[in-house]
């Protein structure tokens, strides 16, 4: 019974995640239940917190797959440097219309002046994307150019102490 | 040095695997036995963060051609055992100017 509930709840996972894991998960939940403690306050806590694991798991995994790997939760938590998230450019695209649309529909009303404001608010936004698209590609330009001379290495170099305090350690 | 921070489990889990490869319920068992109970993951959990670290390539599944499915182990990359090292240093320098305060106050 308690595991036909756990693999329904598997089931809210991706698909991906469910090939990937759903059968070690399973094998998992198993054993620890088998080794759960006779009491049965250690028997609530336990399905409390695996029935709520698998529900908010289910939760960033569904995350993760619509909006990929800029969302701050997980970025912000795992990587040692600071990421710019590529969702960030799109919400200060919007933001940055919405201000524009404001501006002009209140410039209209005090001006009394008549018509609308949507053909300069899609000149406004087919300029800014134009413009991100051209330091797009410099970016991409100088990225490639700083790759083809090799700079890269210089980090391996660095790190190389811990590559064998690690392989001396294995 | 660069500045971050991790969750408490998934820190857990890195220290786990730290030592030895492990499969999913040893490290569940071992993060219990580290944090001293205090830490119970789930298996929700547990998967979520290894998902993320195998993404970063903190860890690695030790690839078996005639392994089980449902048994697999993970170890740590070089990469991980890296920002292990280094979260371990921050938590060293924050351990020794909050001890260094705390008899400071005392005193």
């Amino acid at each position: 019974m308690v595991l036909t509930v756990y693999c329904w709840l598997l089931c809210l996972y991706p698909a991906g995640y469910r090939d990937e894991f759903g059968e070690e998960m399973m094998t998992v939940f198993r054993n620890a239940r088998r080794d759960l403690p006779p009491a049965l306050a250690a028997k609530i806590s336990f399905y409390q917190r695996e029935f709520c694991g698998l529900l908010s798991g289910a939760l960033y995994a569904r995350f993760d797959r619509l909006f990929g790997p800029a969302i701050p939760f997980r970025r912000f938590y795992m990587q040692p440097q600071f990421r710019f998230p590529r969702s960030t450019v799109f919400l200060m695209l919007v933001i940055f219309a919405g201000v524009v649309l404001t501006i002009r529909m209140a410039s209209s009303v005090a001006g009394d002046q008549v018509g609308s404001v949507w053909p300069s608010l899609i000149s406004i936004l087919v300029f800014m994307v134009l413009t991100m698209a051209i330091a797009a590609a410099v970016v991409c330009g100088i990225l490639h150019t700083l790759r083809r001379s090799g700079v890269h290495r210089l980090e391996n170099v660095q790190s190389g102490r811990y590559s064998v305090e690690s392989n001396g350690a294995r | 040095m660069e500045t971050f921070a991790l969750t408490e489990p998934v820190l857990l889990v890195l220290v786990s695997l730290a030592e030895q490869p492990r499969h999913g319920y040893s490290i569940l068992k071992d993060v219990e036995s580290l944090s001293r109970g205090r830490v119970l993951l789930s298996t929700g959990t547990l998967y979520g963060a290894l998902q993320r670290l195998l993404g970063d390539g903190w860890i690695e599944r030790i690839e078996e051609d005639d392994g089980p499915r449902d048994r697999r182990t993970y170890r740590l990359t070089s990469r991980g055992r890296r920002n292990l090292q280094m979260e371990v240093e921050r938590m060293r320098h924050l351990t020794k100017v909050a001890a260094l305060r705390i008899a400071r106050k005392e005193a």
